[in-house]
């Protein structure tokens, strides 16, 4: 189960952050979004030769802690998607879908003509768009 | 998937705009008209960038970022790529497309207006005219490359030459 999506722009300034739990522990998860952007940064600034997946956008498992796993997405654009599940088997291939998914839906949010680049994303259909992806991540389906 | 839209409404859209920024908003102040659609440009780059970079891997270096932008942008705005392109290594790009398509409807009045009483020598007003209105249609690609480039990470100013109707060459200048 995804607990959390963020996304992350170029200056590192928030465009988007919902969390899906009812637990009221969101300032803990966006403590957690804003940690692994240090560990974006590292990842591509200090690429390490052994990884055969460089300039992917596909970043894969940020870090995993005691209850939750981070997952990162960095587009070309440099905006950062971050996602934070509490699902401890993750198939790779998922998550793939998952961040194609969402970066379809990230592009027609910010192709909105009255979106200001760089400003949060307000829009209701993006927000209704996310949470359809997060419900259905890992259910198998790959429409 | 994607709704389609008749490539001549398009051009009628591009030549109107260009005209009612000149002529309408600010016929006395062509530079603010020419600033107003690079902007527009600059905002349709902008977004176009994000969607076309979906599902490539991040470029490396400059040139290949004007690569992209050459080939594979290029063709989805125009169905056809940049024709030539040459760098100093420096920073400087320019990008030669022999057959723009948004100048392919422009034709030069080849009778200037010299009948009409304008004590200057008619025939160099009329050629000024008619490359600064020619000039005006080449701001918005303008905008379009300086905002993709910049939303990929590479600001930079662009600026359009017109040699012979309908090539015209765009002039990259990455900003250090």
């Amino acid at each position: 189960m995804i607990v959390c999506v963020a996304v992350v722009g170029q200056q590192n300034n928030p465009l988007y952050l919902q969390s899906f739990t009812e637990a009221g522990d969101e300032l803990k998860l966006h403590h957690i979004v804003h940690c692994s952007l240090d560990v974006i940064d590292e990842r591509v600034n200090n690429p390490k030769k052994s990884w055969p997946t460089l300039n992917e956008t596909f970043l894969g498992l940020l870090y995993p802690s005691e209850n939750y796993k981070v997952y990162g997405y960095l587009t070309n654009t440099k905006v950062k998607f971050i996602l934070v599940t509490i699902d401890m088997e993750v198939k790779d291939a998922d998550m793939r879908n998952f961040f194609r998914r969402f970066h379809a839906a990230f592009v027609d949010a910010v192709s909105n003509p009255f979106h200001v680049p760089g400003k949060k994303i307000t829009s209701r259909s993006f927000a209704s768009r996310v949470s359809a992806i997060v419900k259905s991540f890992g259910s198998g389906t790959t429409a | 998937m994607g709704r389609e839209v008749a490539e001549s409404c398009l051009d009628g859209v591009m030549i109107e705009m260009v005209s009612a920024y000149c002529t309408r908003f600010y016929a006395t102040k062509p530079e603010l008209a020419a600033r107003r659609i690079e902007a527009i440009g600059y905002q349709v780059g902008h977004q176009l960038s994000e969607r076309y970079t979906m599902e490539r891997p991040r470029f490396t270096d400059h040139l290949e970022a004007i690569k992209f932008i050459c080939k594979d942008f290029w063709s989805e705005l125009f169905k056809k790529q940049i024709d030539n392109l040459k760098t100093n290594h420096r920073g400087t790009f320019v990008l030669q497309d022999n057959h723009f398509r948004w100048l392919t409807r422009i034709s030069i009045d080849p009778t200037p207006e010299s009948t009409e009483a304008s004590s200057n020598d008619p025939s160099v007003t009329a050629e000024n005219k008619a490359s600064q209105t020619t000039n005006m249609h080449l701001c918005f690609p303008c905008g379009i490359i300086r905002g993709a480039l910049s939303n990929l990470g590479i600001p930079c100013a662009v600026t359009a030459d017109i040699s012979n109707l309908p090539a015209c060459s765009f002039v990259v200048r990455i900003k250090a």
